[in-house]
């Protein structure tokens, strides 16, 4: 990056697309330390990289690209088994009704199986959430739309299946 | 449940992660001094310290190289024929070494986070294996270091000393090293003498790199 109004009008860029550092932070990393430390070298390592943003992609593959290489490469070993979930514990939520302590629950099933998912799974799996496209997750990954399509409907067959056993 | 019901707890799960917020993330990036001091400070990657170690390794076999490179040069005569043969031996090993490390170093630089998830990936785990390749390649040099001290007054003079003591040790060595270079590899990984050989940090990095490898490979062939 050559000057620093480029800088600046890149960390806009980020700020505007910052729900994608939120989303890989929560699902690489399970405690709030992890999370900071790897927000930060997520947003170091895409203004280092800011020389390589190429136009012909959208800025938001880009950043997926660089964050998603950035948390398998270096938070891979800091993986701590302990996991926070989202919804509170049942003492905070006697307000809910039924069908909110249901889906909090559902919640934290589908928490579990994501964060059970193998790193490049969980990549897959947080841009079918985003519902990118398979053409922009096959150029994030590197994998063919095909592979990209069997992989989802795969991975969305046995969370299907979990549920199932789950409320047999 | 049903592929709408799937859908609908798929999208609630996705809008938690995002309000899940990382804490100070909005005044982080919006701040460009807050990139300029940590660009000075150390960076905490993996890679930066796996480069580190690295230029390490090269400046120490420099220095290595070129102190053998001065014994050598003062010691040209043809008595010490046993030691010219081995320190040269040795030098060429380092050199070679000093070569891949070089190599390696390069190979970091290239590794580039905006290349596709699978390509960096791929390039990060090859370069871990990568290591073993040049560990099992400096094993061979291992006999030069039985050989250096001989000499044709010792062979003569103490021909028992040579024949039942130094002669057998090198070629313990010269075997050892041989079957060192032709077993360490990946497919012997789950070996006891491998984890014996290397220690557990090394043991236990290479273990990842070599799963995370076959990972990459079975999630590029749709399997």
């Amino acid at each position: 990056m050559s000057n620093r109004k480029e800088q600046e009008k890149l960390l806009q860029m980020i700020n505007q697309n910052q729900g994608i550092i939120f989303k890989i932070c929560n699902s690489y990393c399970h405690n709030k330390n992890e999370r900071e430390d790897l927000a930060q070298e997520i947003i170091y390592q895409l203004l280092k990289s800011a020389h390589s943003f190429n136009e012909q992609y959208k800025f938001s593959t880009w950043m997926y690209r660089v964050a998603l290489n950035v948390a398998i490469s270096f938070y891979r070993k800091n993986k701590t088994k302990e996991l926070i979930p989202f919804a509170e514990s049942r003492s905070d939520r006697q307000d809910y009704n039924d069908h909110s302590v249901e889906l909090e629950d559902n919640i934290s099933i589908l928490q579990g199986f994501i964060n059970e998912l193998k790193e490049l799974d969980k990549a897959l799996m947080i841009l079918y959430l985003e519902t990118r496209s398979y053409k922009e997750i096959s150029e994030i990954l590197g994998i063919t739309e095909t592979n990209v399509a069997t992989k989802i409907n795969r991975i969305k067959n046995s969370l299907k299946q979990k549920f199932s056993e789950i409320n047999q | 449940m049903d592929e709408t019901e799937l859908q609908d707890l798929l999208k609630t799960y996705n809008q938690k992660l995002e309000e899940a917020k990382v804490l100070n993330l909005q005044s982080w990036v919006l701040n460009l001094q807050c990139f300029e001091a940590l660009q000075k400070q150390k960076s905490k990657s993996k890679l930066r310290s796996l480069m580190n170690f690295k230029i390490v390794a090269v400046i120490l076999g420099i220095l290595w190289f070129l102190f053998l490179g001065y014994l050598l040069f003062y010691s040209m005569e043809i008595q010490k024929i046993f030691f010219l043969v081995s320190v040269a031996a040795i030098i060429v090993f380092t050199f070679i070494a000093i070569v891949i490390y070089m190599h390696q170093i390069i190979m970091i630089h290239k590794i580039n986070n905006t290349e596709s998830v699978l390509e960096a990936q791929e390039k990060l785990a090859q370069l871990k294996l990568s290591t073993l390749n040049i560990t099992r390649f400096l094993f061979l040099q291992a006999p030069f270091y039985c050989t250096f001290w001989w000499s044709f007054n010792f062979i003569e003079n103490s021909p028992k000393s040579f024949w039942f003591i130094s002669f057998p040790i090198a070629l313990i060595f010269t075997f050892a090293s041989i079957w060192l270079f032709k077993s360490i590899s990946i497919k012997n990984i789950h070996k006891k003498w491998f984890k014996i050989l290397f220690n557990s940090t090394e043991w236990t990095s290479l273990i990842k790199a070599n799963n995370f490898f076959e990972e990459i490979n079975s999630f590029k062939r749709n399997i």
